[in-house]
């Protein structure tokens, strides 16, 4: 104890009082001690909201995509499978709640009035194979890929109507007339005529477009390419399990396959402006599983730019015919926000927009080598989506 | 551990093999000095033995069995033979257990058997086989007609390189969410996109919209070659149309001149080797389309070898060979459309073009046929431009290679040949340009 106090006294460097001693550091400005924060580790709300926040900063703050990718697909959770080509019920309306779209009617309006019948430049996209005409106006597709209708003011140069239908004609005639072919394997008609058809039929347009679009110019075609996007819409509670009543988002992935699929290097540009409200979201109360809907345990598919913590700068047009060899349906779609998560939702005034058309027969019949009742609009919308560019091209 | 002679022997043997260094495997002595000298090796086998191996009894008969059996006990008695019972038939037609018709009685049965050409037919003698086959003669390299196309330079085929050089780099390395696509996928996409970079052309030369790709198509073509009967039949690949025909690549001398070449044969081997031999067939000539078809010319056939499994893939020679095969039989189907099927030297010759690859290899090959008159080894011949083995990219690394943390090979496509492109391209701008 007298050592101890011994100590106590004769610590040396110890002073009993406060000296300014020269040359010691100003005290800080600023607060003394760290930001009280909710705890990473601990079971409560506010440590699951830190936990996210630190999730989202890496992710974030990760170097190259490869890595956010890694990141953002590490975590493997059961999700929903959500199939553009679906037979179920008003599946629209469902889709529409989960990706925030309005569905418009129609298509949308074009830019220059005075405009010759037959322009308009529009990168035509996907053709999907069969599909029943019901859906057409249903299923918002996946962003794939990224081409946007823009109505050009097809000055000089318009293209030669009775020229495109013709390639249209030669291309329906040679898939269901002139080749010999054996009968269609079993419950694949698709695959028998209209999948070549299209095939035939979009890629002779395009070629024979290029040379008034030079978008299309430097475009690339894929066959049967794969489509994923995933992403988060809603809360729910975890029903059974290890982590039963746990709140977690609800988590969606597009597996899709469309049958072709033009990609053009530029953005097409945007049909509205980003903030535009076109009409109403519908809101479903229900879970996604009674659509039906099923959940599935897979890899995350997706391509980060953007995510829905990023949120997209500028929309995104992308357009889509649907159709099933003789019936043809237009859509245009416009991703204005990927903020669909319940965090993000909250503040955000932005909806995608989707117009669409119903599906239009292309012709009546084809008999003896004739196409009988061609329609012109149909091949005309067409032409309309190949043809479009952005303004300074 | 007592151990017989014989043991003992094969461990006397494996040791003095082991002293001499030698490691010995255990089988049957083989001899290394000439045979020795037994009747059988001086005068033969005798004829009951020989007899036997050209008409080989089966035991029964060879043992000659009429002994008796258990037959009419019906049931099984030890000592007696086991009896053979005639077969059991039905009495009546059942479809679902109906053995189907044998060869002998179908309507097409024919005598003479006729040796058919597919697409799973691997020729042993690969293009000299199918040279014979087809009494072709054949010529290095692409003709002077593609070769003025590929030189050119009005036709600006050199910002195409770089496009073409990012199909590759898209069909090898990007196209999947794995590491890497599999043949099966990166083959047909490759092809894909060289075909939208040539089909993109069109803006340029409008006269290339007259062409019209058909997949799937069969080809179905018949000749006879010193008095057998040939035939190539079966989906033929993805074949390219166009409304003209391609004009003929040979001039008139090079023509007459083919009557003095002298087809290789390849004797002792038969020249129908590994063709198919049937008994029942049909002589069929059918170019896959109907008549009125617009796009009635055979313009470029092309051939995808894209099989994941190496084993599955054929190799460049026999990838040759039925490119050849299968250009000959639409040449000579739309030949036979036209002019009928009388054999006769051709006055405007029906030229065929075909394209095959693996993926990484290519193989151009441009085919004229000058005659349908096929039957004798001389006279005018049919001629073959061959340019082979032409690679498009060294290699296309998806991960990089690193070897003791140094990175020995990066990811991309490494070493782009061009001219493999170009080649690609002229072929395709081929008869419009």
């Amino acid at each position: 104890m007298a050592a101890l106090g011994a100590r106590r006294v004769l610590r040396p460097g110890r002073r009993w009082f406060s000296e300014t001693v020269p040359g010691a550091p100003a005290p800080l400005a600023g607060p003394l001690y760290p930001p009280v924060v909710a705890s990473i580790t601990a079971k409560s709300k506010a440590a699951k909201s830190r936990r996210l926040q630190r999730f989202n900063e890496r992710v974030h703050g990760a170097a190259t995509v490869e890595e956010k990718l890694r990141l953002y697909g590490k975590l493997q959770r059961p999700k929903y499978m959500v199939y553009p080509q679906t037979f179920a019920l008003n599946a629209d309306r469902w889709y529409r709640s989960f990706t925030k779209t309005v569905l418009v009617p129609g298509m949308p309006p074009r830019a220059a009035a005075a405009k010759p019948p037959i322009a308009a430049a529009g990168a035509a996209e996907t053709g999907r194979a069969p599909e029943p005409s019901a859906e057409a106006p249903g299923a918002a597709e996946a962003p794939g890929a990224a081409t946007a209708p823009e109505p050009s003011a097809g000055t000089s140069l318009y293209p030669d109507i009775g020229e495109l239908r013709s390639l249209a004609c030669d291309a329906l005639l040679q898939e269901s007339f002139y080749q010999k072919k054996k009968r269609p394997f079993l419950y694949r008609d698709q695959d028998h005529t209209p999948g070549p058809f299209l095939t035939q039929l979009v890629s002779s347009l395009a070629s024979s477009l290029s040379g008034r679009n030079p978008l299309l110019a430097a475009s690339s075609l894929d066959l049967n390419p794969e489509v994923n996007y995933y992403w988060h819409h809603g809360n729910e509670v975890v029903v059974h399990g290890h982590r039963k009543g746990r709140v977690d988002p609800v988590r969606f992935q597009i597996d899709d396959n469309p049958h072709l699929q033009i990609r053009v290097p530029k953005q097409l540009p945007e049909v509205v402006p980003l903030e535009s409200d076109l009409g109403d979201v519908p809101v479903i109360d229900h879970k996604p599983s009674k659509l039906p809907l099923f959940k599935k345990q897979y890899e995350n598919k997706v391509f980060i730019g953007f995510w829905n913590e990023a949120d997209v700068t500028r929309p995104f047009v992308s357009q889509a015919v649907v159709t099933d060899g003789k019936y043809f349906a237009f859509f245009c779609y416009q991703l204005n926000t990927l903020a669909l998560t319940s965090e993000t939702i909250k503040n955000n005034p932005r909806k995608n927009i989707c117009w669409g058309t119903d599906s239009k027969p292309l012709y009546d019949v084809v008999e003896d080598g004739d196409v009988k009742g061609f329609n012109d609009e149909v091949l005309l919308q067409l032409v309309n989506f190949l043809l479009n560019r952005p303004k300074e091209l | 551990m007592a151990a017989g002679p014989m043991a003992l022997r094969r461990a006397g043997v494996v040791a003095a093999a082991a002293a001499r260094g030698l490691a010995t495997r255990a089988g049957r002595p083989r001899h290394r000095s000439p045979l020795p000298r037994t009747p059988w090796t001086v005068r033969g086998p005798p004829p009951e033995v020989l007899a036997e191996l050209a008409e080989p009894r089966s035991v029964r008969e060879q043992v000659e069995l009429d002994t008796v059996t258990y037959a009419e006990r019906l049931h099984y008695v030890p000592g007696l033979a086991r009896p053979r019972f005639p077969a059991w038939e039905r009495g009546w037609r059942d479809p679902w257990h109906s053995p189907g018709p044998r060869y002998e009685e179908m309507a097409l049965y024919k005598e003479r058997g006729c040796y058919i050409c597919h697409q799973g037919v691997r020729m042993l003698e690969g293009v000299r086989q199918a040279q014979w086959l087809t009494k072709t003669k054949l010529v290095e390299g692409l003709p002077p007609a593609v070769q003025g196309i590929l030189d050119n330079p009005a036709l600006g085929l050199q910002e195409l390189e770089e496009r073409a050089e990012r199909m590759v780099s898209h069909a090898r390395l990007w196209d999947t969410a794995e590491v890497a696509p599999r043949r099966e996928r990166y083959c047909p996409m490759l092809f894909e996109n060289l075909i939208h970079i040539c089909r993109l052309m069109s803006g340029k030369f409008p006269s290339l919209s007259k062409r019209m790709l058909a997949r799937n198509c069969r080809i179905a073509a018949t000749w006879e070659r010193e008095s057998i009967l040939l035939q190539v039949r079966g989906p033929s690949g993805i074949l390219m149309n166009s409304m003209t025909p391609i004009p003929p690549v040979a001039s008139k001398e090079e023509i007459l001149a083919t009557k003095e070449h002298v087809l290789e044969t390849f004797y002792p081997i038969a020249p129908t080797i590994d063709l198919q031999e049937v008994n029942v067939y049909k002589e069929l000539n059918d170019t896959g389309f109907r008549d009125g078809y617009p796009y009635s010319h055979p313009h470029t056939l092309f051939l995808l070898e894209s099989a994941n499994i190496r084993t599955n893939r054929f190799r460049p020679e026999q990838l040759r060979a039925k490119m050849l095969m299968f250009a000959f039989g639409n040449a000579l189907a739309k030949a036979k459309a036209l002019h009928g099927n009388d054999p006769k030297v051709l006055e405007q010759p029906v030229v065929v073009q075909s394209i095959g690859t693996d993926g990484q290899l290519f193989q151009f090959m441009v085919f004229q046929l000058n005659t349908t008159d096929l039957v004798s080894n001389d006279g005018i011949k049919n001629l073959v431009w061959i340019d082979s083995d032409q690679n498009l990219y060294e290699r296309a690394q998806c991960v990089p290679e690193v070897k003791k943390r140094v990175v020995t090979k990066p990811a991309g496509i490494s070493g782009f040949q061009p001219d493999t492109f170009k080649k690609f391209l002229a072929l395709y701008l081929h008869g419009t340009v």
